[in-house]
């Protein structure tokens, strides 16, 4: 029980705090990364001086902007693509169904840097795809390089993990259930939302906040992606973090993030235990 | 999964797109869009790797070749990378079972005060936007000379591993059946004994997906290398970001192909234990 709790401490709860005292102002003296950044605000009590700083930059503001529009987009069009094939892979009888299964794990074993890169070089600008619509004279922009190129990215890498949770709910919905709604004539539609939605509502939160905040702190997908400029937080962070030497810029920003991923997973909770309480 | 037991649905198509042939075709076309959605960027990169000459607007490369490969193999840089990967991916992977496993057992067979905070702290740890934390953890690694090291690669990368092996073994444990280990108490078997010849070997599926998703997550993982390792630690995935951007099409494309292999490898190999369920088990908690 130990170890991991003491992993936990040592590496998420101590550099957590840690990153939140730095960001409120209060530097400290024997972190050389910290204290010899650029554009420092030193303060002895805490201070929201940097995030008023970062507030009234108009490039976080478009920043935000963007990764609250993709993580939005890419969550919810990930979200309907894994459920129609999680619901195709629980209701659907034949041998296509093993095919789309073991399609939809494929890009669990592509590391998303080479499914970036690939998706790149099919999407992007001269490439195989714009190549293929050019022979049926279909014009064509490319999404990559642009917001939509992130969203893209997203749910072409989130597939798995999302299709596996959402199908793992539907396995755990009783056959008996179904077919005796089935049998009193009940059509598809009413089943699904009447019966298996209700039964699979938290499976579904979970993709839907895990898949939130991954997108919302991402970096190699909007790295190579997504637009040079705005860039999303991840991305932001990065770029503050090394190339620029504003360290607590990117501290800043990564208690930002914190924060409103904290809120979704607040959310989370709050609704699993509410539906928990509903099923007791 | 009950599938088995059901009865045969009435069409080919399943009851519930209703019948006509029509809606069959619209699946069809549906699941082909969504196969060529998946496949045709990886089949890209595949055709890239061999190339020695693509020009827009070919479907298919004018020259074929493998000149590129030769580059990747003999570049030192590209070397160092796979040396460091494939010896930081195995030692995570070890460490992480080490540090995890006994605390999944914990989880799955005694009760203690604040399990369930510990059991969904472990899940904080995941609900943290990445890159945020691992700055943050570079911070503190810096004043712990771990930067560049070998050994600040390998913890940073157990943050990522937490979850996947501690949830996934505590749900495999947690579903061998008790009568099995009492069975095997009644007849004389010490706890030891118990744990190693039943509960050990019919939870080890569940441990086998732990390993590997946690092994292809380190291999995978760039982001926390790139801030912790840089610049003496550069593995594959690193070595990526910079491939990508300042070399040809082909070195990229070559350089995926064989950063991909071990994880197509273990797919092949481990498919059967992956679609039994234990990943989504472990996230019901225990």
């Amino acid at each position: 029980m130990l170890p991991p709790l003491l992993v936990l401490t040592l590496l998420v709860l101590w550099p957590a705090v840690d990153a939140l005292r730095f960001s409120l102002g209060l530097v400290p003296a024997g972190n050389v990364n910290y204290t010899t950044g650029l554009d420092l605000i030193r303060s002895d009590h805490p201070t929201l001086a940097v995030f008023g700083k970062l507030f009234a930059n108009a490039a976080f503001a478009r920043d935000l902007r963007l990764t609250l529009f993709v993580s939005v987009t890419a969550t919810l069009l990930l979200s309907a693509l894994a459920y129609a094939l999680a619901l195709y892979g629980r209701f659907h009888r034949g041998r296509s169904t093993e095919l789309v299964r073991t399609l939809y794990l494929l890009p669990m074993f592509i590391p998303t840097i080479i499914a970036a890169y690939a998706l790149t070089t099919f999407y992007g600008d001269n490439g195989l795809f714009e190549a293929m619509l050019a022979r049926v004279s279909i014009g064509y922009t490319s999404p990559i390089r642009q917001a939509w190129g992130i969203v893209l990215g997203q749910v072409w890498v989130g597939i798995p993990f999302a299709v596996l949770m959402l199908s793992s709910g539907l396995d755990g919905i009783p056959e008996e259930q179904i077919d005796a709604a089935r049998d009193q004539g009940a059509p598809f539609w009413t089943i699904l939302t009447r019966l298996v939605l209700p039964l699979n509502v938290v499976p579904l939160l979970i993709v839907l906040t895990f898949s939130f905040i991954g997108i919302f702190g991402s970096f190699t997908v909007p790295y190579l992606l997504g637009p040079t400029a705005p860039n999303m937080l991840g991305v932001s962070m990065q770029l503050n973090f090394g190339s620029f030497r504003q360290p607590q810029l990117a501290v800043a920003l990564a208690v930002f993030s914190f924060a409103v991923c904290a809120v979704v997973g607040y959310l989370y909770v709050a609704a699993t235990l509410r539906q928990n309480r509903r099923a007791a | 999964m009950s599938r088995a037991v059901t009865p045969a649905a009435p069409t080919g198509a399943g009851w519930f797109l209703g019948v006509p042939a029509l809606r069959r075709a619209v699946v069809r076309i549906l699941i082909l869009a969504f196969g060529a959605f998946l496949l045709l960027p990886i089949w890209t990169l595949l055709l890239w790797a061999v190339t020695q000459r693509w020009l827009y607007p070919g479907l298919l490369p004018q020259e074929f070749g493998l000149r590129w490969w030769q580059w990747v193999f003999t570049n030192a840089d590209v070397g160092k990378a796979a040396y460091w990967s494939f010896t930081t991916a195995p030692t995570v992977t070890l460490l992480s079972a080490v540090v995890c496993l006994p605390a999944a057992y914990a989880f799955a067979r005694f009760d203690f005060p604040l399990k369930r905070l510990f059991y969904v702290s472990l899940l904080a740890s995941n609900a943290f936007p990445k890159l945020g934390l691992y700055i943050a953890i570079a911070a503190l690694f810096f004043r712990l000379n771990l930067i560049g090291t070998f050994w600040g690669v390998v913890f940073v990368q157990l943050v990522n591993s937490l979850v996947t092996m501690v949830w996934i073994p505590a749900a495999a444990f947690a579903a061998v059946p008790r009568e099995l280990e009492e069975a095997a108490r009644d007849v004389g078997a010490s706890p030891l004994r118990v744990f190693f010849s039943v509960t050990l070997p019919v939870a080890l599926p569940g441990i086998i997906v732990a390993l590997i998703l946690t092994f292809l997550g380190s291999l995978d993982e760039a982001q926390a290398t790139l801030i912790i390792g840089t610049p003496e630690i550069t593995t594959l995935p690193v070595q990526m970001y910079s491939l990508v951007s300042s070399y040809p099409e082909p070195v990229g494309a070559v350089f995926s192909v064989l950063l991909a292999a071990p994880s197509v490898i273990l797919l092949l190999l481990a498919r059967r234990y992956l679609l039994s369920g234990y990943l989504a088990a472990g996230f019901k908690g225990g």
